[in-house]
């Protein structure tokens, strides 16, 4: 397969980056697209030059560390698949792949296709998870959960934290993200004593990196652990659920 | 190789933008409530408008009764005004929070505006603003043409009064100018757009979680409500034009 990739190159966070343009031949409908720039940086290696920097770690779509902008769809053009997941096959010969971040204005560049999502880390950080004292482990059987409703919470709980919903969101919204992480949380009996107090911190939080939801639909397309869009719906919810619980954690 | 700090983990300080009680949750309420109380609006107007077709007088004479409603409760008009005071306090605060809610997005997004979006959906949604833009001059224009009676209205614009209303002679005199009927087909056309993709994000911005197959039927009825008051509306300038009404 011959292909042109335009490659964004930058540095640092402090300059400005710009396109970079390569010929490519030889490379194989089985690579997938991170496989292609391992491809092209042995050439820019081999060539004395730096190789593009990027993030990647289990290249099986389970990790979330992946996730470039291929032709201005976050991960790729293939709906609900991780960057690593994806394959030129999904590319004619000699068409022309752009390369760029995921672009957010939470998402600082760091280096060439790799950005800081650390605002992420801040949403999890502000409520994502159960700190009420759970004791040793209890027996497996010994909190009944319906299977509808284990299943539900394993839906939103399926999150893993890339950040392809915020750069697919023409607001840099991240209703997606949080909304997966307060209906898991909601849905299980684990999470509810701090069920308010979790959504005033996290909905705070996102307030303060990310933009409003209007719905535009477009993180659900995008997103590689296939959160749905009701996910979206449960930042207002449990926000107003909040606001009518005034001054109680659950 | 430069040895530059990453700064990773640190909060980029972000530029404040409208006040800080206003969360984009709040803001998002606001707006759906007031988009909710618009869209009711409009589909009573339109269901007031097609009384055009039941002659001068029942036309007028419901145009009068809008005035006289709850008489002698209230004075003459006096319902009225409250209802446009109403009116006027939910438009303010559609167009503040719309204004404060694409200014945070712009501003969130960064400078490198998403591009290649998928569908309808999205279509309508990115065109919210521009929407929004055209239908309030439209209801400026419309205001002005057909309630004030000035400037952009007929030279024969005549004044309704406790002795009776003039609503259809005004209304077939400014669609009997062409660019105002054509500029209110588009207006109408705008509002389909705007009300289809409001209606459907109420929904959501309530907090009601849907599934996919609830959220396509809400989806589907909110096209269906906002081409039901663009179609009852758009028959009217039509019917003016071709003289089947007059």
């Amino acid at each position: 397969m011959r292909l042109t990739i335009e490659v964004w190159r930058q540095e640092n966070p402090d300059v400005p980056g710009f396109f970079e343009e390569h010929a490519i031949e030889g490379a194989q409908e089985e690579m997938s697209l991170l496989e292609l720039i391992d491809y092209l940086n042995d050439h820019l290696v081999s060539e004395g030059r730096e190789p593009i920097a990027y993030d990647s770690d289990c290249r099986e779509g389970i990790c979330g560390t992946c996730g470039i902008t291929v032709n201005d769809q976050p991960h790729g053009p293939v709906p609900n698949t991780p960057s690593c997941r994806q394959h030129l096959r999904s590319f004619k010969d000699g068409q022309k792949l752009r390369l760029e971040p995921l672009r957010s204005a939470a998402f600082p560049v760091i280096r060439d296709l790799v950005v800081d999502r650390s605002a992420m880390d801040r949403v999890i950080q502000a409520g994502g998870f159960v700190a009420v004292d759970a004791g040793t482990a209890a027996d497996a059987d010994s909190m009944q959960i319906g299977h509808g409703r284990a299943e539900k919470a394993l839906d939103f709980a399926a999150c893993i934290g890339c950040g392809a919903c915020i750069a697919a969101c023409p607001n840099g919204a991240a209703n997606l993200f949080a909304g997966s992480v307060l209906n898991h949380l909601s849905t299980l009996p684990q999470g509810k004593p701090e069920r308010s107090k979790r959504a005033r911190s996290i909905i705070q939080e996102i307030d303060e990196s990310f933009g409003p939801c209007s719905v535009y639909g477009e993180c659900a397309v995008t997103c590689p652990a296939g959160i749905p869009l009701s996910a979206i719906a449960a930042v207002n919810r449990e926000r107003a659920r909040a606001a009518l619980r005034r001054g109680k954690d659950d | 190789m430069s040895t530059t700090s990453v700064r990773a983990g640190t909060r980029t300080p972000q530029k404040q933008i409208g006040p800080r009680w206003l969360s984009n949750v709040l803001a998002k309420y606001i707006m759906a409530f007031t988009g909710i109380v618009f869209g009711v609006f409009v589909l009573v107007h339109m269901f007031g408008n097609l009384k055009v077709y039941l002659g001068p007088e029942h036309f007028n004479d419901y145009a009068l009764w809008l005035r006289t409603l709850l008489e002698p409760l209230l004075p003459y008009e006096g319902f009225l005004w409250l209802f446009r005071l109403f009116l006027l306090a939910c438009l303010a605060g559609h167009v503040y929070c719309a204004w404060v809610i694409s200014a945070r997005a712009k501003a969130r997004r960064g400078k490198f505006a998403r591009k290649g979006l998928h569908g309808f959906s999205s279509f309508t949604a990115r065109t919210m603003p521009v929407t929004g833009i055209v239908l309030l001059l439209f209801i400026i224009f419309h205001l002005l043409d057909l309630t004030a009676g000035i400037g952009v209205a007929t030279e024969n614009f005549q004044h309704g009064s406790e002795a009776g209303s003039f609503a259809y002679q005004n209304l077939i005199a400014s669609f009997s100018r062409p660019a105002v009927a054509i500029f209110y087909l588009l207006a109408m056309v705008i509002l389909f757009l705007h009300l289809a993709h409001g209606l459907y994000a109420t929904v959501n911005d309530f907090g009601i979680t849907l599934g996919q197959k609830a959220r396509s039927t809400v989806m589907l009825l909110s096209g269906l409500f906002a081409l039901v008051v663009m179609l009852g509306n758009i028959t009217i300038p039509i019917a003016v034009l071709t003289g089947l009404v007059s």
